[in-house]
């Protein structure tokens, strides 16, 4: 195992081991019972036990997830490109969304059922309305704070602004932008649950499945689908951040890469280059 | 002015506004010398269900009894039974379902009293319906079902489903630990709810719905005619406070009998007591006369538990898989602490 891959991957392992350990040093340390909180090993034989049940139920969680992501992602994209482009529509509607962020998501639950249903609808409303504020204010911040020389010298040469935008405005955003993804990554699976137990559901759903097994006192199941929620939490993270990894490369590279040079050729205004062949009569 | 002293005047001021108080004031322990108990509520907030602990605090049969009774919520309905165990409460009130789940699971709880004797848990559907207990099949098959996901309607709800000759995946439950049933109901969002009718039909008056709603007792579709609420503790502290068991249970009998024979100003205190409780009087009143006849059995008593309420009950929640196995009806409950 190689050093990098041993710091990547084993510190992380390692720090959950110590707190699966301290876990278990508190359950049996201070004798709790089971129905108050179970051991690790316990929580985690309630969610392989049942998987056949629990994995139906992650499904629409991750569903709900995935797709109230990709709706509050684009419409905070839309709207943080639209305000940063119109001012005035900035100084409008950026109130309004910093208030709607004010409204409490359980207190939204309710009249989203009346209106929606009992369905997937009203799921992927709260995770959207979770997801799109941070993607609207780091869109917002990264378009104003595009570099304006880079954008003249666009304009110098005669370039479209649509042209300007694509290849100047968007890549100058991308870090904020998945600055705001990934923190709405990490919101919208809490907003798929919140979406589950605070909306209703036809049938089951794993917020439900939990509320079931807090009724019957089954902690083991409860401390076990928290372990799984946060499991698709952390997996929809990941996938947001190797999202990034591979649509901004640049982001990743400390040095320039070097240009390409025919034997034989320095690059324009390079006196010498080192580790090139040397010119003729050069010696 | 001292915690003597406010205790004395408040006990003072309860007897001046109660004529019916039957505590003399040679006979109430002062303030500081009565026992405290935390009695832990199975809702979040206060609904007309507590009118008896209101009444027992607010016309002294508390302070008459020697107790200083402090009322906890619960931060969500599924609490109550563990803040029994831990000892974060010391009596609670919670349903038989709740009672029967804590037993399997090994907690050490034990119910003292019956609240309610008997089943009126019920479907509901609005105006016009023509669901009867006889044409459930018909009537259901399909339809969407309004369930809080507590465990009294998750052990019902089969029975009406036996009843009507269908299985779960031939109509659509939907559950909302946090919803409304009524309002789903009204809106159309649900073919019907599910709930008890001393809470259903207030909540339906209250809606200035006309007509009438559509009740099908449970017990009348084969769910088991078996108490719903009970009074509850900690065994260890049935064990090393049985006299306060005893006199709690005393106070609350005797606050509940004036409550039963006094609705009205017994609601009004409810209402008093919480202002804020989000319910107005005339909910609390209803609700509390619907739950009057609830209260006794066939022999008009109060509290008394049987074998057979806890072992029909324990044979409903294996029948469902709620529960693993059908223990002797003791472990659930005992009537020694009955005034």
């Amino acid at each position: 195992m190689s050093r990098k891959l041993l710091r990547n991957v084993g510190v992380p392992l390692l720090s959950l081991l110590v707190l699966g350990g301290l876990w278990q040093a508190i359950v049996v340390g201070f004798h709790i019972a089971p129905y108050i909180a179970p051991r690790p090993m316990q929580a985690i034989d309630a969610v392989t036990s049942n998987w056949s049940t629990l994995w139906p139920l992650a499904l629409g969680t991750i569903r709900e997830t995935v797709y109230g992501f990709l709706v509050g992602a684009a419409l905070g994209v839309f709207f943080g490109v639209i305000m940063a482009k119109v001012p005035v529509l900035q100084r409008s509607v950026y109130p309004v969304l910093v208030l709607s962020q004010a409204v409490p998501i359980i207190a939204l639950a309710p009249p989203l059922v009346l209106i929606l249903g009992f369905g997937v609808t009203p799921k992927i409303v709260i995770v959207a309305w979770i997801v799109f504020f941070p993607v609207t204010v780091n869109v917002v911040d990264g378009l104003s704070h595009v570099d304006q020389d880079l954008v003249n010298l666009a304009r110098v040469y005669g370039a479209p602004r649509w042209r300007t935008f694509l290849q100047i405005e968007v890549p100058a955003t991308t870090t904020p932008l998945f600055s705001g993804l990934k923190i709405g990554a990490t919101y919208a699976v809490t907003g798929a649950i919140i979406g589950e137990g605070a909306s209703g559901s036809y049938g089951s759903s794993l917020a439900l499945y939990q509320v079931h097994a807090n009724s019957n006192l089954d902690a083991a199941a409860v401390y076990g689908t928290t372990m799984l929620m946060t499991a698709i939490g952390i997996t929809w993270f990941l996938l947001v951040v190797a999202t990034e990894v591979a649509v901004t490369p640049w982001q990743r590279r400390s040095v320039a890469r070097q240009p390409l040079r025919r034997r034989g050729v320095a690059s324009a205004g390079e006196g010498t280059s080192i580790g090139s062949t040397p010119l003729k009569g050069e010696s | 002015m001292n915690r003597r002293r406010l205790g004395a005047l408040a006990l003072v001021a309860t007897l001046a506004v109660s004529p019916l108080a039957v505590v003399s004031a040679s006979s109430a322990a002062s303030a500081a010398t009565r026992t405290n108990v935390t009695f832990a509520y199975d809702f979040p907030g206060p609904d007309f269900e507590l009118t008896p602990l209101v009444v027992a605090q607010d016309r002294g049969y508390f302070a008459a009894a020697g107790l200083n009774v402090k009322i906890a919520f619960p931060p969500n309905t599924s609490t109550t039974t563990r803040m029994l165990a831990t000892g974060s409460a010391d009596i609670g009130f919670i349903t038989t379902t709740d009672m029967g789940v804590a037993i399997n699971a090994g907690a050490p709880v034990l119910s003292v009293a019956n609240y309610s004797m008997r089943n009126n848990w019920a479907l509901f559907a609005k105006p016009g319906s023509s669901v009867t207990a006889k044409n459930l099949k018909t009537q259901l098959k399909g339809k969407r079902i309004f369930s809080y996901g507590d465990t009294w309607t998750e052990a019902m709800l089969p029975f009406v489903l036996r009843a009507a000759g269908l299985s779960a995946s031939q109509v659509k439950i939907v559950t909302d630990p946090t919803g409304n049933d009524l309002t789903s109901l009204l809106q159309g969002r649900v073919d019907y709810s599910t709930s008890t009718t001393n809470y259903e039909i207030p909540g339906f008056v209250g809606s200035k719905t006309k007509g009438n709603l559509v009740t099908v007792l449970g017990t009348a579709v084969g769910a088991p005619d078996v108490p719903i609420w009970v009074y509850a503790t900690a065994k260890s502290y049935a064990s090393a406070h049985g006299a306060t068991v005893k006199a709690f249970l005393s106070a609350v009998k005797k606050a509940t009998i004036w409550a039963a024979k006094n609705p009205t100003a017994a609601a009004a205190d409810f209402s008093k007591a919480y202002p804020k409780s989000g319910y107005t009087n005339a909910y609390n009143q209803l609700g509390w006369k619907l739950t009057i006849p609830y209260l006794t059995n066939s022999k008009g008593q109060y509290f008394t538990q049987t074998d057979a309420q806890w072992t029909t009950l324990a044979k409903a929640l294996k029948s469902i898989k709620l529960i693993s196995s059908v223990p002797s009806p003791s472990t659930y409950y005992t009537n020694k602490f009955l005034p």
